[in-house]
Parts: structure tokens; sequence; C-alpha cells
């Protein structure tokens, strides 16, 4: 069984939103329902200043604080470790949302706190998502975590790794590149 | 899932029996519905987000558009997208779309049919070329895509006015280039070890494998420098970002010239044999050193010194971008800011090199069989481009755009006809170019209710949407250098939802209904067959089946002896330009105004990297990126927004010669303080574009109309504006 995770490289992104748009393609998500985001940040003074970009969406945390207040089991995780919504379960109350460190959760038009699904029915035909593969700097590269030979564990090995708000114990599947 | 899906398709259905209502986006239901038994159709198609033209997938089920996705072999796409490039292929559903013919009856249109336009349209022209001649009629267009056609209209016409929108756009590089080097030059930024980008921003005014080089560069330890009065979105990767002056590159350029001279460290062989008026070009320049650039610029001289002689130190490997525009050419300095493009490059022997700048590679296409009309006398140009006397370096191949309104004002213009081009948005004084509509005839052929079509229209007539139409193949090259000649098709990827036209169709209407019957006989099918029949082993079937051909190359480094300029050689002065009163080569010319009072500031403008000037400014898919980021706010340096008491995200008047408006300001760091920035998509005002309407300000809001008399650009940043908190 694959150990799906994402591995980000914030310092190569431009803030272009290709990952947002073509996400919202492949899941014909309206306009106003996105399931990633652009953190943009100023570090100092003009004109010794830098921009710091970092794309955030679902974490898929192996201790997901969103499944754990679900009171309906709406919220569940797969065997590959995917994070997922079953629609017919949710009854709306919002908890997933707020327990959400991440902030990454989303109503949709029927209320359901939608979220990205890490593309779970094509990752597992071996497709890229798209919010990885239309991206013209590379910042994502999405595989399994467990297979050695994967392009992820192989960029994983070079690098140090960190991840966000760690210290609320979510065990987050993306990691980002520490520069 | 389930649950979500049938909610939603009950929406949906509802919606959309109400037809005008139905919501601008795709859903998932709906499609599922529609399509879910359908098989999933995937077509190459080229996109039309800007002109880079990335060739990508189409896919659909039952005409229904699901997404699209990069072609891996073509040039500028390499298998990604930008957001432009999905957010288009929406726009297919977008309300705002010209559903068939219609026209103006008071202030609004009414629907007429194709037949009835045409045989209206063609009487008008008839009589306002038999009583002003054919010189009286003007077809301005963005270029050149519909030149083919156009020519051959304007040819029975009997007109010399073809005219693109480039003179508000790149016209100060596309006339230095070929005057100066014979052709333009690309840069290899792939294998460069030294990247200069000064006035060129690849992550916003995307090429998404332009951008995936620069990655490759870095990742092989290129230098990277950024030289931009805004931080754009390249000065993120960039090892050093310098903000500049505004409008002072040309000096920046000339202080890198004369470090790299006056310290030897110029390619002497290069200039040697290959390049005229070396020493006219030095004369002239001698006091122009690091220290006076640093004065200009207000960039320390240590830097530039230390940024030639660390080029020098790459050379050939280190490249001055050639840029979009002709680098920051939107001021009275323009033609000599491009001149110093390729005098810099030229100096460090870059030329004709793997990891420097070399020319783009073609193929050759075949025409099709068609009747020539009998040639007509025709007259100068009515915007004086290539007319002595009047702008004679300006090509007359594409003409001075922003000169319209004017040419009707003062009657040498009576019909125009405007295709896939909005002049309204996109030249300088809106209000000057709505008098477009006092044209004896005005046709407007757009795909959607732009402000042109709104205000100035007397016939406005639908062309198919990209995604729904055929056209011929064409080469793939430009600003990418690539040894590889490619070649891409447009192609039908969805059946035409509207009762809209192809160009060639339009054209043809209105020509057979002036009596010129016969001159668009040839199908798409045998224009794309035509083009081919120069080139061996690729069907047409082939080239819709994989989208983008890649051949074998006949590259070879190396200078060629002679260059295809007026003197053999590489111009550092121009004869052409000396021949006409003005300096052949570049000096220090400053920009034709300056801020100086305390709430005075340059308005500047660029890409933002979601949005493709006017174009997408009704997306609703990226107006929401626009929402969530703040897209339209105008940028302002903290340091000068402290001192006139404005705080991020208040509302704030701006004055200009021309204009009076509000925006909300965006307080930052990482712009120069001379100077405000908006991005060049907003300021939409169209009321039929219901997602747009109102958004932002548009720079060419405070533009006023100027011609740059060497290559006839619109100096489009020598706008003073004045800014006070608050709505005055
Ligand atoms: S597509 Fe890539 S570069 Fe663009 S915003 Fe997303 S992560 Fe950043
Ligand atoms: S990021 Fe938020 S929504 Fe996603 S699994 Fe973690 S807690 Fe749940
Ligand atoms: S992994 Fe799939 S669902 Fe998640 S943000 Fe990327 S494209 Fe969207």
């Amino acid at each position: 069984m694959a150990k799906f995770g994402m591995l980000i490289d914030a310092s190569r992104c431009t803030g272009c939103g290709a990952c947002q748009i073509a996400c919202q393609m492949q899941h014909q998500l309206p306009p106003h329902l996105q399931f990633n985001r652009l953190e943009f940040r100023e570090r100092g003074k003009y004109p010794n200043v830098r921009q710091e970009i970092v794309p955030v969406q679902c974490m898929h945390c192996d201790n997901p604080p969103c499944l754990h207040v679900c009171p309906t089991h709406a919220t569940y995780k797969r065997s590959d470790g995917l994070v997922l919504v079953d629609h017919r379960k949710c009854i709306g109350c919002k908890y997933c949302m707020t327990a959400c460190p991440y902030d990454v959760r989303t109503l949709n038009d029927d209320r359901v706190p939608e979220k990205c699904k890490f593309c779970a029915d094509t990752v597992v035909q071996g497709e890229e998502p798209p919010c990885a593969s239309t991206c013209m700097c590379g910042v994502r590269t999405f595989g399994d975590l467990d297979d050695p030979n994967s392009e992820i564990s192989k960029k994983m090995a070079k690098v140090d790794v960190y991840q966000l708000i760690t210290e609320k114990g979510t065990k987050p599947r993306i990691y980002y590149v520490k520069k | 899932m389930n649950k979500f899906n049938r909610r939603t398709f009950l929406k949906a259905t509802a919606a959309a029996s109400a037809v005008a209502a139905v919501p601008v986006y795709l859903n998932f239901s709906e499609h599922k519905k529609v399509a879910s038994e359908a098989p999933l159709k995937k077509v190459w198609t080229q996109c039309n987000g800007c002109s880079s033209m990335c060739t990508k997938a189409v896919y659909s089920k039952n005409n229904r558009l699901w997404k699209v996705e990069g072609h891996p072999l073509h040039l500028k796409a390499g298998g990604r997208l930008c957001a432009r490039g999905h957010g288009v292929a929406i726009d297919v559903y977008n309300p705002s779309r010209v559903d068939q013919p219609y026209k103006r009856v008071g202030d609004s249109f009414e629907p007429i049919s194709w037949e009835q336009a045409n045989a209206e349209i063609g009487e008008k022209l008839t009589n306002i070329v038999d009583q002003h001649s054919g010189d009286s009629v003007l077809w301005v267009e963005h270029g050149p895509r519909g030149k083919f056609y156009a020519d051959i209209f304007l040819d029975l016409i009997g007109s010399p006015n073809y005219c693109t929108h480039y003179s508000t756009c790149f016209t100060s590089k596309t006339n230095v280039w070929p005057k100066m080097v014979g052709s333009s030059l690309a840069a290899d930024h792939e294998n460069a070890d030294y990247l200069l980008f000064a006035g060129r921003n690849f992550a916003g005014g995307i090429i998404p494998n332009g951008m995936s080089k620069i990655h490759k560069a870095l990742e092989r330890g290129a230098k990277l420098v950024v030289v931009d009065p805004k931080y754009n979105e390249m000065a993120k990767l960039a090892d050093e970002w310098i903000p500049i002056r505004p409008g002072t590159d040309l000096a920046f350029f000339l202080g890198i010239a004369h470090t790299l001279i006056s310290e030897n460290l110029y390619d002497y062989r290069f200039i040697g044999r290959h390049v005229h008026g070396f020493y006219e070009f030095w004369e002239a320049n001698k006091t122009a050193d690091a220290d006076w650039a640093a004065e200009v610029t207000g960039i320390p001289a240590e830097t530039i010194r230390r940024i030639a002689r660390e080029m020098a130190a790459k050379a050939p490997k280190a490249i001055l971008e050639p840029g979009w525009h002709g680098l920051h050419a939107h001021y009275a300095n323009s033609t000599q800011t491009a001149q110093m493009n390729v005098i810099v490059n030229a100096l460090l022997g870059n030329f004709y090199k793997i990891g420097g700048l070399y020319p783009a590679q073609n193929v050759p296409f075949g025409s099709v069989d068609r009747k020539i009309p009998r040639f007509k006398r025709r007259g100068d140009r009515a915007d004086g481009a290539g007319v002595a006397g009047k702008y004679p370096t300006v090509e007359p191949g594409r003409g001075i755009a922003q000169l319209t309104p004017k040419l009707i004002e003062d009657g040498t213009i009576k019909a125009v006809f405007i295709y896939h081009y909005n002049p309204l948005r996109t030249a300088p004084n809106p209000e000057e170019q709505k008098k477009i509509k006092n044209a004896e005839l005005v046709v407007v052929i757009p795909t959607d209710w732009n402000e042109t079509a709104v205000y100035t229209a007397d016939y406005v007539l639908p062309e198919h949407y990209y995604l729904e139409r055929t056209e011929a193949p064409r080469n793939v090259n430009g600003h990418v250098a690539h040894i590889y000649p490619q070649i891409a098709i447009r192609q039908t990827a969805l059946e035409p939802i509207h009762n809209t036209r192809h160009l060639k169709d339009i054209i043809d209407g209105i020509a057979t209904s002036m009596g010129y019957e016969g001159y668009f006989d040839f199908t798409l099918d045998e224009e794309v067959e035509a083009a081919l029949t120069t080139i061996e082993d690729v069907s047409r079937e082939r080239l819709y089946e994989e989208g983008v051909i890649e051949f074998t190359s006949h590259f070879v480094e190396g200078i060629p002896s002679e260059h295809n300029t007026s003197t053999g050689k590489v111009n550092f002065s121009v004869p052409e330009y000396a021949e006409h009163g003005f300096s052949g080569f570049p000096t220090w010319v400053p920009p034709a105004t300056w801020p100086k009072a305390e709430n005075e500031f340059r308005l500047i403008h660029g890409k933002q990297p979601w949005h493709s000037h006017s174009v997408t400014s009704n997306n609703p898919y990226l107006l929401e990126m626009t929402k969530k980021y703040n897209g339209e706010w105008m940028w302002m340096n903290a340091i000068r927004a402290e001192k006139l008491g404005i705080k991020n995200g208040d509302v704030v008047t701006i004055h200009s010669s021309v204009s009076t408006k509000q925006a909300k300001v965006k307080v930052t760091e990482l712009l120069h303080p001379d100077c405000v920035w908006v991005a060049n998509s907003y300021g939409n005002y169209s009321p039929r574009q219901k997602n747009g309407y109102g958004i932002g300000v548009n720079f060419n809001d405070f533009l006023e109309v100027m011609v740059e008399p060497m290559a006839g650009g619109t100096n489009c940043q020598e706008i003073i504006v004045s800014i006070t908190k608050g709505v005055s």
C-alpha cells in the first residue's frame, strides 16, 4: 500500500496561481471554492527586502484533528493515508473547519466542508495531481513516501525538510524544503 | 460523494433552464451527468491566454470542457500551463461572449442575421470607398493573426492601412533589432551562467517553459540579477534585486557598457569584425561612466561596475535578457533603451552562442492557391508610419495604433475594422479612444463584449472562440532560444456553442456582398494542407494528432559573416535613424517627465501572473485570485505612504493630466519610492462584463496619447500622478 505525501519547495514558487485553478478545473469547482492557497510575506525593509510565498493545502495529517472531532465519521482516513470526506455522512456541523489548524477547509455549496483530496481518484492510477503537474516552477512533488525509488523519496533524501504547525501533533503528510 | 453530486446537480439543472443566469463555472455534477457515458476526448490546440500560444490538451466530454494541460514538447509550454491558460479555456462559457451578430441602435444593440450584417456593411463600405477611396479604410488588430485574411480584404478595397497593437506594446524592440542586428535573437537561459533581467518579468508575463529553464539554470549555479523598480515575481528567485529609479534604465546600461569598454572587458574581436559604429558610440558616451549612471539611476556605482565585471567574467554565457518590450521601453528614451540591449549583449560577445543569444529557428510554410486581387493604387498610410515627413522610421507593416481616434477626427479614416483588439482598454486615454465611434462605419470583430465593442461598434461580428476554431499552422519561436524548429496548430477542440463564425468567413461575407466573390474560396483544411506542402512527412492528420512537431536542427554556432542590416554589420549606429535626423547611436535621453512634489509619483505598471491585460479582466476564476490577494490594489512604498498618512487598504484619489480616479493602496517594502505600481489587467468598464466591471484602475486611464517619434511607442510610463488620501 502506497503512503502518499507531498514535498513543497516554496523557495521556487513565484505566486502565479496556476496550481489553484488547475485544481479547480480538475475537480470542477466553482470560482469561489479553492483547495489550495498562497501565503505572501515580506521580510525586511526597502531595499533590503525579500518576499516569501508558501503554498498551503490540506496536509493529509496522520493524526488529523478534523477527523477526531467529526461526530459522524464523515471525515475518514483512507488506507493510503488520504484524509477524505464522505458527503453522505456529513451533517454540516463544521467542527472540522474549526479543528484544522491550517485553515484549509472550505464550505461547498451544499454546506459540506470540502478540501484538497490529494486527487484521490487519479493518483492511484499513477497520475500527478494537477497542482503539481501544471507548475512551471516545479514547486510540488507528489508520490509514495514508502517507495525509495519514487521521485519524492529521492528528493527527500537530498534535502532538509520542515512541516507546518507541528506543535499541534498533527503529523502532516506535506513536507517543505528547508532553505 | 453521491450526496454532493446529486444536490449540486439539482441546483445546476435549475440554473441551466434560466439560460442567462447560468453561473460561469463548470459544475462537476452537471458535467458528470452530461458526460459520464460519453468518451473522454482529448484535442491539442493552442492557447489564447497570451501571445506565447502554448499548445495544450483540451479534455472534453459531449462537447463540454473539462480541463486543459500543457504540451510536453511545446517550446513555450514544456508540459505546463499558467493560470491564464486554464482561465481562458473556461471563458468559452462566459456569459459576456457575443453570441451572434449585433447592430447598434442608439445606445443599445439589436441582434441581426449574418446576411443582414454583410449586406449593410458591404453597402456602407462600398459608399465610403467610392467617396473617399480605399485609403480611408483602416484594419487594426492585435496582430498578426488576422493579417493573411485582412491583407486580401485591404487589397480588394485598395487600402494601405493594416495596423497592429504593437505600438502600444513592443514596438521599440521590433524597430531596433532588425535595424541593428537583422533579426531578433532569443536568449538561451538554460545554458547561461549569468542572467540579467531588467525590464523583463518572465514570471509575470509568463512563458511557462521559460521559467522552467530559469530554474534549470539556477540549479546549475547560474546567477540571476533582477533590475526593476518593483520586486517582480522573478526577483523572488534572484540572487539580487536591484531597485532602479524608474525611467533610468538607459543610464544603467550606459554605465554597464562604459565599464565593459573602459576596463577592456568587452569582446573586441566581435566588435572589430562585426560591428559598425562602435567608435561613434564610444566617443559620444565616454563620460557616461558608472559614477554618472549611479547619480541618475540611484544604483551605487560599485554595484554597476561589479555587475559589468561579473558578466564579463561569465561571457559569452552572460545575457542581458532581450525583453518583451525592448526592456523598460516605456519612456521618451524607449528606442535608445532598446538599442542598449543590443549593445550590451554585443559587448559581451554572446551573439550566436550557446548560453548566449541566437536566432529563431523556422520551417517555411506553403500557401494556399487562391484568386489574387487586382492591384489598386493606394496612397500613404494614414498614420504616417514609414512616411517621409511624418514617422519615417516607424515600421509601416505595424503602424501606430494609438492614433486611430485622431485619424477619425481629422477625417482621414472613415471606416474602421477592429479585430481581436480592445483599444478602448489597452491604448492610452480611454476617453480619447472612445472617439473611434465617430467614424462613419465601425465594425468590431471580438469574441466578447469588451469596451471597444460596447462603446464604438456599429456592428459587432463575433468570431468563434479560440477553442472552437482551426487556424493555419505556425512556427513556435521567439523569446526562448531553441535550436530545433517546431510547428504547432490551433484546431477545433469544442464545437461552436454560439452563432459565431471564423474570421475568414466573416471577411468573405463582407467582401462577397461588395461584389468581390471567390477570393476566400478555400477551406481551413486546404489552408493547413497547403502550409504543409513544403514539409516532408508531415500530414495534416499527423499534425492534428501530435499538436506539435519538432524538426532536426540546422543551427550551427558561429557568427554569420554578413548580417541582414543596411551595413551588413551589427549597427551600434543605425544609418536609417541618422538619415532622418535622429541620433544613430544611443546617448542619454532623460524621461519626458519626473515626479516632483511630495505627493507626486510616477505611475508604472506590469503584468500580474494570473492575468493577461484586458483579455482576462472578466474571467470569474482569475478574478477570484484578484479578490483573494488584493490584486487590483495600487502598490506604494511604505515610507512614501507613511509621509502621506496612507495605510494599507486605504482608498486614495489618483490624479493625472488626463483623469482622476480612486483605488485602494497596498503599502509595501517591495517598490521604489519614486513610483506607484498597478497591474495592467484592471479598470474594466464594459457594463456587459459583469465579473470584471469596475474593478481597479488601469494605467491607460491616466496616460496622454503620445507617439515616440523613432519607433512609434506610447511612452506609457510617462505618467505623473498626484495622490491624496481619501476621495477628493
Ligand atoms: S503553480 Fe507553482 S509557481 Fe505557481 S503559484 Fe502554484 S506553486 Fe507557485
Ligand atoms: S490539514 Fe486540516 S483538513 Fe487536512 S487532514 Fe489536517 S486537520 Fe484535516
Ligand atoms: S492535490 Fe489535487 S485536490 Fe489537492 S490541491 Fe492539488 S490538485 Fe487540488
